[in-house]
């Protein structure tokens, strides 16, 4: 990893949709056991994984995996704490007025 | 969860809302925020201190008293939605909307922490969480889809990047976010168990078992951060605390105001309505937070108003673009960061912090 230079790596990956009136979720699993760090931006392949309601859509699929370069990822890592509020949950729209 | 819920949602436009008597006609793109933490701090959380309250939790989890609750029976009435007046159901569909992403990006959020992890307690904990936000995403998206508005889950095959937050704070705003969700859904049921009349939609009728899910999750935080005293304790966590307290209650007062007519419908006068969330939410915080804000300090609410007033400010200045919509935005941030101050400044309250964390929902 270098200090200014970003590095992609290409992994399979393992997409799941669930449309269903039981769960709603979605989720990309690395099948290499690959791990994500700050400011790593993920990419996958291909088009839009749909399901239509009442489904759950598995799918092998790729995906990019662009690293942060050393400054990018300490960046991430001092700023990112600031953005925590993002976590906070309480029914809210962006928009102040609608 | 409610991760940045904003992301989500394509402005709605009343207009084109009313345009949608055909149904299924309105899309909403879900738009949940990827994060990632110290799982290796994660890992080596060590739960020792607190296993019998800890087993006990996970016990009530796994045996999952939620599980037949979310299914539509004949309390859930049918709505015509084709009647709604335009301008609340545009409020209500973007609760509904935010609402679902919340618990969408919970889960998200849960379900990595879970993948991640290799501390069994840990995991198992993590796994229950996704468990239950995935369903109640799933309850909202078939309210959604009753009212015509489809969810599009398009943004797994988007390019993501991964904020970083350290575990405390995860800690921290899950824990306030789950406690306040709680508050909030009580206070909404109760109000409405006293006033049915303004019971608009059933979702309502369904948000007593539900919050307690929440409450669950507030607890399980709760402990987590009572397996490290430095967490509540320290002099820096506490101002952090102080931090997210009055950012989060902040942020409910002006989102809170950005729906009238949601509120009106409801029978609920949001002044009021916020206050009581904020007071029980203060109270349950007692179990874990050394700190509580005052909120009945005179400057409180002048702040909060002021709080609101630049964001209104910020907005118009997005809507306006151009020199003058920069100029808004600039003057309204800095009345934001100035009625923010005054907030923070408000002398805290502090609490001695109870050996026994766990509490039951009781309101």
């Amino acid at each position: 990893m270098g200090l200014f230079t970003k590095q992609a790596e290409e992994v399979p990956c393992t997409v799941e949709v669930s449309h269903r009136f039981e769960s709603l979720h979605a989720h990309v699993r690395f099948d290499n056991g690959a791990i994500v760090h700050p400011g790593d931006e993920v990419l996958v392949h291909g088009g839009p994984v749909t399901a239509a309601f009442g489904e759950v859509v598995v799918e092998e699929r790729t995906a990019t995996i662009t690293r942060a370069s050393a400054l990018e990822r300490l960046w991430t890592r001092l700023t990112g704490d600031l953005g925590a509020m993002e976590l906070c949950e309480f029914s809210f729209s962006e928009q102040v007025t609608l | 969860m409610n991760a940045s819920p904003g992301d989500l949602s394509p402005a709605l436009d009343p207009e084109a809302v009313a345009d949608t008597t055909a149904m299924a006609t309105e899309t909403h793109i879900l738009n949940p925020r990827f994060y990632t933490t110290d799982f290796d701090e994660l890992d080596r959380v060590d739960v020792t201190p607190i296993r019998a309250q800890w087993d006990e939790l996970i016990a009530e989890m796994k045996a999952d008293p939620n599980k037949g609750h979310f299914k539509k029976t004949d309390a859930w009435d049918r709505i015509d939605w084709e009647a709604m007046d335009p301008a609340l159901r545009v409020e209500f569909i973007d609760f509904l909307v935010s609402s679902c992403t919340a618990e969408f990006s919970g889960c998200v959020l849960y379900k990595e922490m879970k993948r991640r992890g290799s501390n069994p307690d840990i995991c198992e904990l993590f796994s229950y969480m996704a468990r239950d936000e995935a369903r109640h995403a799933g309850f909202i998206n078939d309210a959604l889809r009753e009212a015509g508005v489809a969810v599009n889950l398009g943004f797994l095959t988007k390019a993501k990047k991964y904020t970083y937050f350290r575990p405390k704070f995860i800690y921290y705003a899950t824990y306030l976010s789950e406690k306040i969700g709680y508050a909030r859904y009580i206070t909404i049921y109760r109000h409405l168990e006293a006033n049915p009349e303004h019971r608009f939609h059933p979702i309502f009728k369904w948000f007593k078992e539900w919050c307690n899910d929440e409450f669950r999750h507030g607890e399980a935080f709760a402990l987590l951060m009572k397996t490290d005293p430095k967490l509540t304790d320290s002099t820096v966590n506490r101002l952090w605390i102080r931090f997210f307290l009055t950012a989060v209650y902040s942020t409910m007062w002006v989102r809170d105001h950005a729906r009238p007519e949601f509120h009106k419908a409801l029978g609920v006068d949001i002044d009021w309505y916020d206050q009581e969330v904020f007071r029980k939410t203060s109270e349950i915080a007692r179990q874990i937070f050394p700190v509580e804000l005052d909120i009945d300090h005179p400057r409180w609410k002048p702040a909060l108003n002021r709080m609101n007033a630049a964001f209104l400010r910020m907005d118009r200045g997005n809507r306006r673009g151009g020199l003058a919509g920069r100029l808004d935005k600039v003057l309204g941030g800095a009345q934001a960061l100035a009625a923010f101050t005054a907030l923070y400044t408000i002398p805290v309250r502090t609490n001695a912090l109870p050996a026994n964390v766990r509490l039951e929902p009781s309101y």
